[in-house]
């Protein structure tokens, strides 16, 4: 066999078999270890009992609600985020040709964070459940059109100008809510809610909040992958793009809506889980190689897999307290990347 | 080269009318009509700024004119769908070194875009098209390689098989020669040379004007964005023109089958 400079790719069908056991091996923990001891065998009569067709004897149903109703949606959310972010920053790392852009490059998720803080500041989040995280989308959604208003000229859009009018209404939007949280300083139930909204984490989720993921997700997804392919040809330029038949404009609009409906729908649920969408998508790339049809679908497992381990680190380090997930995925996403941006120097500092 | 899956090559007409372009506030080119007739070898030449690549970037479609229309068999070129166009236009940019790890197959592929199914991609006959263009190129031995590791002269040669990929009958191509050594110099206009036998059109940005002579059917002789002279190279390139467009002395050299210069700084 010829030696092939450069990282050794994965198999595909390999890496994917592997995170789906990951995946399934942390969730599984996930439902069994918590604050409260269980038994092993009463975990899976309530998961036969809801899963399965038929009866699985009696199921007590004070591990019923712990397991179905607390630590289920808490896992199946962990996973979603993860999956939402990561794949939202291969589609950005793909679109601005640039290792280094996250998920909110853009303003998207300080928008989502502003959208919540100011439904959670003016009350809005005590009327009605859906405000804060209708509020989130609404702010990523909102961020994403005025940043392409203003880089956007006859009709044409250059990923530069957008880029600099994202870390431009960045650092507006991060004033924004550094004010709302100032201004609501003194009410203690509003300041908690933000700070959990600012540090992210998946605590005390429900089905409601798998519902409420569920649409952006779906949608995300599937224009994600139907423009896959588009991303593979803007990474060599757009004009190369072009004149290969790609309608460059069609597929920024397409990548950025999804990408900031992916990260708008895990901010609205989760919060601002930091490095998640920076580092997985980065290391996926290492691994697979630069295509987006293999690319997006293992970030997507990769993000799922991440965020449900570094959740399960978050309730368990300091048991019988939590740590923040966004604390816990910062914690282990910051030093592999300087791990990373070590070893692989060159190809991080590229960028055209 | 062995033949494509359509044998029938017959290129569209390609033609600039009025072409002008626009960029913060300046004229790159203006007023270029210009024709690129089926099966010709059509060379670009001109002094550096003079609006070589950027007429290129008109006649594929890529940038959109300011002024005028393009026209691919008499069809408005701006109004066809990308995909469309990108089955019977190719384009190849001055090369860029890519950043991205591609291997040279999964970049070659890039080529099939408007051919691809958008979810699935590329089928088996896809694939053997892919190794016939890798093949063609001399770049079959590379296909596991990474791109970001090729030389210039390797990339070159795989971004003509990128370019022959999509199966376009008008291919336009930005200096190809300028990292190749002579040898693959030579095989590289060859291959093009072949290409216009068999029925395609191939436009050719060169600085080498005794190359453009030997190897074109019509030269397009570009100075400050406008287009100066068009016709077969015997007639357009005369010492009188090469000394106001170029700023040389063209002395003819003697013994040569066709007309082949020397080039002298003006005195």
């Amino acid at each position: 066999m010829r030696i092939v400079p450069g990282v050794r790719r994965v198999g595909f069908w390999w890496y994917m078999a592997a995170g789906a056991v990951l995946l399934v091996t942390f969730a599984a923990i996930g439902l069994y270890r918590g604050s409260v001891p269980l038994d092993l065998a009463d975990v899976l009569a309530v998961l036969a009992s809801r899963l399965l067709p038929g009866e699985y004897g009696p199921v007590d149903p004070q591990v019923e609600t712990i397991v179905w109703s607390l630590r289920a949606p808490r896992v199946v959310v962990a996973a979603m985020v993860g999956g939402c972010l990561a794949l939202a920053g291969a589609q950005m790392q793909g679109l601005f040709r640039n290792p280094l852009a996250s998920p909110g490059i853009v303003g998207t998720s300080t928008g989502a964070a502003v959208g919540a803080v100011f439904a959670l500041t003016f009350g809005l989040a005590g009327a009605f459940l859906l405000a804060a995280p209708l509020f989130a989308v609404g702010g990523a959604l909102l961020s994403l059109l005025v940043v392409t208003r203003i880089a956007t000229r006859d009709g044409y859009t250059p990923v530069t100008t957008l880029l600099l009018a994202g870390v431009a209404l960045n650092a507006l939007l991060g004033a924004v809510n550094s004010w709302l949280i100032a201004r609501s300083w003194e009410q203690y139930e509003a300041a908690r809610q933000i700070a959990f909204w600012m540090m992210g984490g998946v605590a005390d989720r429900s089905w409601e909040h798998v519902a409420m993921l569920l649409p952006g997700l779906v949608i995300g997804c599937v224009v994600a992958a139907w423009f896959a392919r588009d991303l593979d040809l803007l990474l060599e330029g757009e004009e190369v793009a072009a004149s290969l038949g790609v309608d460059i404009e069609r597929a920024k609009r397409a990548v950025l809506w999804s990408a900031a409906l992916l990260t708008g729908s895990a901010v609205a649920v989760s919060g601002v889980v930091g490095f998640v969408g920076l580092v997985v998508p980065h290391l996926v790339r290492l691994l697979l190689g630069p295509v987006h049809r293999r690319l997006l679908p293992a970030a997507f497992l990769t993000g799922a897999w991440f965020v449900v381990g570094a959740d399960l680190l978050a309730r368990t380090l300091a048991a019988p307290k939590e740590v923040h997930l966004g604390v816990v995925t910062a914690f282990v996403g910051a030093p592999f990347f300087l791990y990373l941006l070590v070893r692989h120097e060159s190809e991080v500092a590229v960028s055209r | 080269m062995t033949a494509a899956p359509d044998p029938a090559h017959r290129a569209p007409r390609l033609e600039l009318v009025g072409g002008g372009v626009e960029r913060r506030g300046r004229w790159l080119l203006r007023n270029v009509d210009l024709v690129i007739e089926p099966a010709m070898l059509t060379s670009v030449v001109g002094p550096n700024g003079a609006g070589k690549s950027t007429l290129l970037k008109l006649l594929s479609g890529a940038w959109r004119l300011t002024e005028g229309r393009a026209l691919l068999g008499g069809f408005d070129l701006a109004r066809l769908p990308r995909r469309q166009a990108a089955r019977r236009v190719a384009y190849v940019p001055q090369s860029v070194r890519p950043s991205f790890e591609f291997s040279v197959r999964e970049f070659v592929t890039l080529g099939r875009y408007p051919h691809e199914n958008r979810l699935f991609g590329t089928r088996s006959a896809d694939r053997g098209w892919i190794d016939r263009c890798l093949d063609d190129t001399d770049v079959l031995g590379l296909s596991e390689r990474r791109v970001t590791t090729l030389s210039g002269g390797e990339l070159q040669r795989v971004l003509m098989a990128r370019c022959l990929a999509t199966e376009a009958e008008v291919l336009l191509l930005d200096e190809p020669t300028s990292n190749l050594d002579l040898a693959h110099g030579l095989d590289l206009l060859g291959l093009a040379r072949g290409l216009v036998d068999e029925g395609r059109s191939v436009v050719l940005v060169l600085h080498d004007l005794n190359a453009a002579a030997r190897f074109a059917d019509r030269v397009a002789v570009l100075d400050g964005g406008a287009l100066v002279a068009e016709g077969p190279p015997a007639e357009v390139l005369e010492p009188d023109l090469v000394r106001r467009v170029f700023q040389v002395e063209a002395v003819p050299l003697s013994g040569a089958a066709s007309t082949v210069f020397d080039f002298e700084p003006l005195a």
